[in-house]
């Protein structure tokens, strides 16, 4: 009985990553955190998450990124500006492996 | 009830044990389809604007379909293209402004041209240290037969003048924020030039929305983005164009970069010509082969040169070993190649390959990186698990 139910919390701990590695791996939505709302709102208006979650970068390239997409019309409160730089390196960063990316089907 | 102790080393355990289905999960992901009309199994770079990439193991015919044809978009493509009210414009440096509609277009002769076709940052995500942009691997590149009038036809009869030096493309990219139009220039000499063409037509169909209907430029040789899609207006100009996609974009350093150095856009040129290059196609990375005789196949290309040889390395780059190159060939199209290997036993392998032009350029082991990650060109390399008795 016991033996099952440290199974069954081992199987739930399991599943629980697992499934969180695929909503990762997923998901188009941008990675949890205090500024998930106000980055997905400003890039998303132009272009897919995706081509920001496939980026490798340092902090100082995040920066250039950040300051070019500003000139280019993102709408970014001034105040914001170093919190999207610092959530963009946080969850991007050069050493993290990259995304898989789907395949487009030929049937919807 | 389950102890502290016990619960999170469970927990650690299931983290642990979550690791190993990533490469699973990789592979699920990577199955899945995102449906995008005309595309088949291409990669999804980004699906807004559309940036697509071909598979690798795609790339083992000289004409690549177009449903395999990479797809790069800087911005959305145009919403609304109607062949009835189309009109393309030439306009600027000429003695006889022009206004033409696609019937128009087609009054002038129609001219083939198979061309390889490659995004100047193809193999960007292979630069260390990473740069921003398109992460492309080894498919934004393909080869197709391109078809329609003579640039220089056009030009001709709208009379360039001497003043003209230079041609600039404008697209019908719809423009995102405030985002610079992707309008860029060729000189006047590459414009007149008997295989550049306005396109109408690909793999003798006529193009596809997302590469570019109903008339594109066809600048053969070059990086992909001087062929500009959905043509609107052509103008002949005193001056190089000068907007964001020509400087400070599309540009290379005039000297090698140390990784990481910033560019000095005073001290580089636009990008024109394609670099000399070879891809591993079959079989591909990491994959596991249960024989010891190994059809080793890619394909080799160079741009505005011609690919003279390519060669293949097994141990590393300590020996190498003459491909055999492919009957098919055009000016401005790849050769595909191939190499048969026998392989001396089971184990682990690096395969490697490189391309040597007409001009006497050969694949480096390590690419010139700049912040672009312009025309990386290294020699390519796939891993091999041979299980073989």
């Amino acid at each position: 009985m016991f033996r099952h139910r440290n199974l069954s919390c081992l199987f739930f701990c399991y599943c629980f990553f697992c499934f969180g590695i695929w909503l990762q791996a997923q998901s188009l939505e941008l990675p949890y955190g205090t500024m998930q709302t106000k980055v997905t709102t400003a890039c998303t208006e132009c272009h897919s998450s995706r081509i920001i979650v496939q980026q490798r970068l340092s902090k100082g390239a995040w920066t250039k990124e950040v300051d070019k997409m500003i000139k280019w019309g993102a709408v970014v409160e001034a105040a914001d500006r170093d919190s999207f730089i610092e959530y963009l390196s946080t969850n991007f960063p050069p050493d993290k492996a990259p995304d898989p990316m789907p395949r487009t089907s030929k049937k919807p | 009830m389950i102890s502290r102790r016990h619960f999170l080393k469970y927990v650690s355990a299931a983290a642990v044990g979550s690791g190993l289905v990533q490469p699973l999960l990789t592979w699920a992901v990577s199955q899945e389809g995102l449906y995008i009309p005309g595309e088949d199994g291409m990669i999804v770079r980004s699906d807004r604007f559309i940036d697509l990439e071909t598979p690798a193991e795609f790339l083992n015919s000289w004409i690549t379909p177009v449903p395999h044809f990479f797809v790069r978009n800087h911005m959305h493509e145009p919403s609304t293209l109607d062949a009835d009210t189309w009109q393309l414009s030439v306009r600027g440096e000429v003695g006889r402004p022009l206004t033409l509609s696609l019937a128009e277009l087609h009054n002038f002769e129609s001219h083939s041209v198979t061309n390889t076709l490659e995004c100047a940052g193809n193999g960007r995500a292979f630069q260390q240290p990473h740069v921003p942009g398109i992460q492309w691997q080894k498919g934004a590149v393909g080869t197709a037969k391109f078809s329609g009038p003579r640039l220089r036809d056009v030009l001709q009869s709208a009379g360039v003048k001497p003043t003209g030096r230079h041609v600039i493309f404008r697209g019908l990219d719809e423009v995102p924020g405030r985002v610079p139009p992707f309008i860029r220039s060729v000189p006047v000499e590459k414009a007149m030039e008997e295989d550049t063409l306005i396109a109408t037509q690909m793999n003798g169909l006529p193009l596809t929305r997302h590469h570019g209907f109903p008339a594109r430029a066809l600048v053969p040789g070059w990086i992909g983005a001087a062929s500009c899609k959905w043509l609107t207006e052509i103008s002949v100009a005193e001056k190089e164009f000068d907007g964001n996609f020509m400087r400070p974009g599309y540009r290379y350093p005039n000297h090698p970069l140390k990784p990481g150095d910033p560019l000095n856009v005073d001290d580089s040129h636009v990008l024109d010509s394609l670099n000399v290059k070879s891809i591993i196609t079959s079989p591909g990375d990491e994959s596991n082969v249960q024989s010891r005789l190994i059809h080793i196949r890619g394909a080799a290309w160079a741009g505005e040169a011609e690919v003279v040889k390519v060669e293949v390395s097994t141990d590393c780059g300590a020996t190498w070993q003459p491909a055999q190159l492919g009957r098919e060939r055009a000016r401005y199209a790849w050769r595909l190649w191939r190499y048969s290997w026998k392989v001396p036993k089971s184990g682990a392998y690096s395969v490697w390959s490189r391309a040597t032009d007409s001009k006497g350029r050969t694949q480096p082991e390590t690419p010139e990186w700049n912040p672009s990650g312009y025309l990386y060109n290294a020699i390519d390399q796939v891993k091999v698990n041979v299980q073989a008795s």
